[in-house]
């Protein structure tokens, strides 16, 4: 799904922010991406969301080296990808609805079809009843369920979460941890940025950890036994 | 095009509920809510007004001198004049003979459409807002002039015309206006070069406003773009959006400066209608200034989504 090989990435002539990553995603997977503040995990992240290139090394995503892929075949691979960004990204101009029914709107998706899966959607999300409401005038963690929402709205075959509880009490943090494992076992490969120790306890996937610039994997000791548990 | 019409005046109302949720067009860009939208179809209101009046006069010139060349091109004067070229003068009956021998002569010629010897009172006529009703022209030396009217003007027929002429007698003087009118056609021609330089001139100018309006608004919006490149639109979705907001922008202020273009010109051939009819009595659209005349919306359009489309298209090229 995901392969980083060598991959190093600097903000102009500043000095490597990431430097030499290596690692590979499996489809189906589900990681947690984790790192003091300012180790690189909103960066990392927007390597996999094609949001930039890397100054160096090689990105493999759903197979196919992104240097040779054209602009146009870069936006249809963007549309796999949802994306929880750290500082949410909704259009303020936006409705509730429409902030989530945008990605089905950029991939020309009948309009009856949209209002059924949102509607069903912010309804979950616990947003049923705000969805013709600004973004401005919402709290931090309506904003968030609902740039959720958006990411996962589109059904994609990877999710990137960046922070998506930060805001959120530890409630309705699990309830949307559910949602992405969830999501998860209908095959969405999943990869969540946190500082939540407990919640990274709780559902026990293998760990991401930056630490100046490098990467390192950590599996839980009783990881295997979680995975076993999950799928039976 | 009273179907495009339509479609158009649907499109900018829908163009009033941005981000609403229903019907196919709609723009995830806050683009009406611009402050700036108002004053670039004010602005393109009046670049096409102005191009409208120098397009307009620039016809009504081109009609001018069709109107006076065809009057007058195939018109010759041929002179009998009162004094010899030794200085002596010739008598009344001497003129009336050589100017009855010249007609003669005129008329055998197969080039020659029609003759007409100006009889003294036409001449008293000619010359009274000078000399007064009452002179008797008896005692004044006048000239003999026959006015001929031709097929066709080419320089071969007044070469043979001169020499038909020059063997009744050597003094008589052939006059083809073209003297006076060849300034006057040179004066139109620089008045309309003029009137097509300021079309031009202005025109280039609409397309900087448009294009440097557009650039502003893709810097107020470059994050709301930069999203929509993130969750995977093509560059088309977005270049799409905002150039049906240029088109629609461009169309509500050529129609508008159109209109009143026409209103004004309308307004000033009542008023001068006079001076009008002197000097136009002609003059009237046909369907080739018509078709140019409506072709400059549609032109504002397509400058509008072109300056629109490569604006955004440059911004998007950033973005990897
Ligand atoms: N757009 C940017 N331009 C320049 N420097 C950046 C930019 N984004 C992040 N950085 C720098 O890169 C480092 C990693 O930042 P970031 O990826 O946001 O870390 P994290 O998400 O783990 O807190 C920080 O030192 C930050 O200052
Ligand atoms: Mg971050």
């Amino acid at each position: 799904m995901i392969k980083f090989e060598h991959v190093g990435l600097r903000y102009g002539i500043g000095s490597e922010v990431l430097s030499d990553i290596d690692f590979t995603l499996e489809p189906g997977s589900f990681h947690f991406l984790t790192g003091l503040s300012g180790a690189g995990k909103t960066s990392l992240m927007s390597l996999m969301y094609l949001g930039r290139k890397p100054t160096r090394g090689l990105v493999t995503m759903f197979g196919q080296n992104i240097n040779q892929l054209k602009r146009q075949q870069l936006s249809s691979l963007r549309q796999r990808i949802g994306v929880v960004f750290q500082e949410f990204r909704l259009l303020s101009h936006l409705s509730a609805f429409d902030n989530v029914a945008l990605p089905l709107r950029i991939e020309g998706r009948a309009e009856n079809e949209i209002q059924n899966n949102v509607n069903e959607l912010l309804e979950w999300v616990g947003l049923g009843d705000h969805k013709n409401r600004l973004p401005m005038t919402m709290s931090g963690g309506q904003q968030q369920r609902i740039s959720i929402a958006r990411a996962v709205i589109a059904r994609p075959k990877l999710l990137l979460a960046d922070e998506p509880t930060g805001n959120l009490d530890n409630e309705i943090g699990f309830r949307l941890m559910t949602l992405f494992e969830q999501l998860n076992r209908m095959g969405t490969t999943i990869v969540i940025a946190t500082h939540n120790q407990a919640i990274m306890e709780n559902f026990g996937h293998p760990r991401l950890i930056l630490n100046n610039g490098k990467l390192e994997i950590e599996r839980p000791k009783n990881w295997i036994q979680k995975k076993i548990e999950g799928v039976f | 095009m009273i179907k495009e019409l339509l479609v158009f005046i649907r499109l900018s109302k829908k163009d009033k509920r941005l981000g609403s949720a229903q019907g196919k067009r709609h723009y995830d860009l806050p683009l009406n809510k611009n402050i700036g939208t108002g004053f670039l179809i004010v602005l393109i209101a009046l670049m096409t007004f102005l191009v409208v009046i120098a397009i307009i006069t620039s016809f009504a010139l081109e009609s001018m001198t069709n109107h006076w060349s065809s009057g007058l091109e195939n018109k010759v004067t041929i002179e009998i004049p009162a004094e010899k070229n030794n200085g002596s003068l010739r008598t009344n009956d001497e003129i009336k003979a050589l100017q009855n021998k010249s007609e003669e002569k005129l008329k055998t010629l197969h080039y020659i459409k029609t003759t007409k010897s100006l009889s003294d009172l036409d001449i008293q006529d000619l010359l009274s807002p000078w000399l007064g009703k009452n002179v008797s022209l008896n005692n004044i030396p006048l000239p003999g002039l026959i006015s001929i009217d031709l097929h066709t003007n080419t320089p071969e027929i007044i070469q043979n015309l001169k020499k038909e002429m020059s063997n009744i007698n050597a003094d008589i003087k052939i006059d083809t206006h073209e003297a006076w009118l060849g300034d006057l056609l040179k004066l139109a021609g620089a008045l309309q070069f003029a009137a097509i330089t300021i079309a031009l001139i202005i025109t280039i100018t609409t397309v900087t406003a448009i294009a440097g309006s557009i650039r502003t608004r893709m810097a107020v919006h470059s994050e709301e773009v930069e999203l929509l490149h993130l969750i995977g639109a093509h560059d088309s979705y977005i270049t799409r959006q905002l150039q049906r907001h240029a088109v629609i922008i461009a169309f509500k202020g050529s129609l508008c400066g159109l209109l009143a273009a026409l209103v004004t010109l309308m307004l000033i051939k009542l008023l001068s209608g006079e001076i009008t009819e002197v000097l136009l009595p002609e003059f009237q659209l046909n369907a080739f200034h018509a078709l140019i005349l409506i072709a400059i919306p549609a032109l504002a359009c397509l400058i509008a989504a072109m300056a629109a489309r490569f604006t955004v298209l440059r911004t998007l090229a950033i973005m990897p």
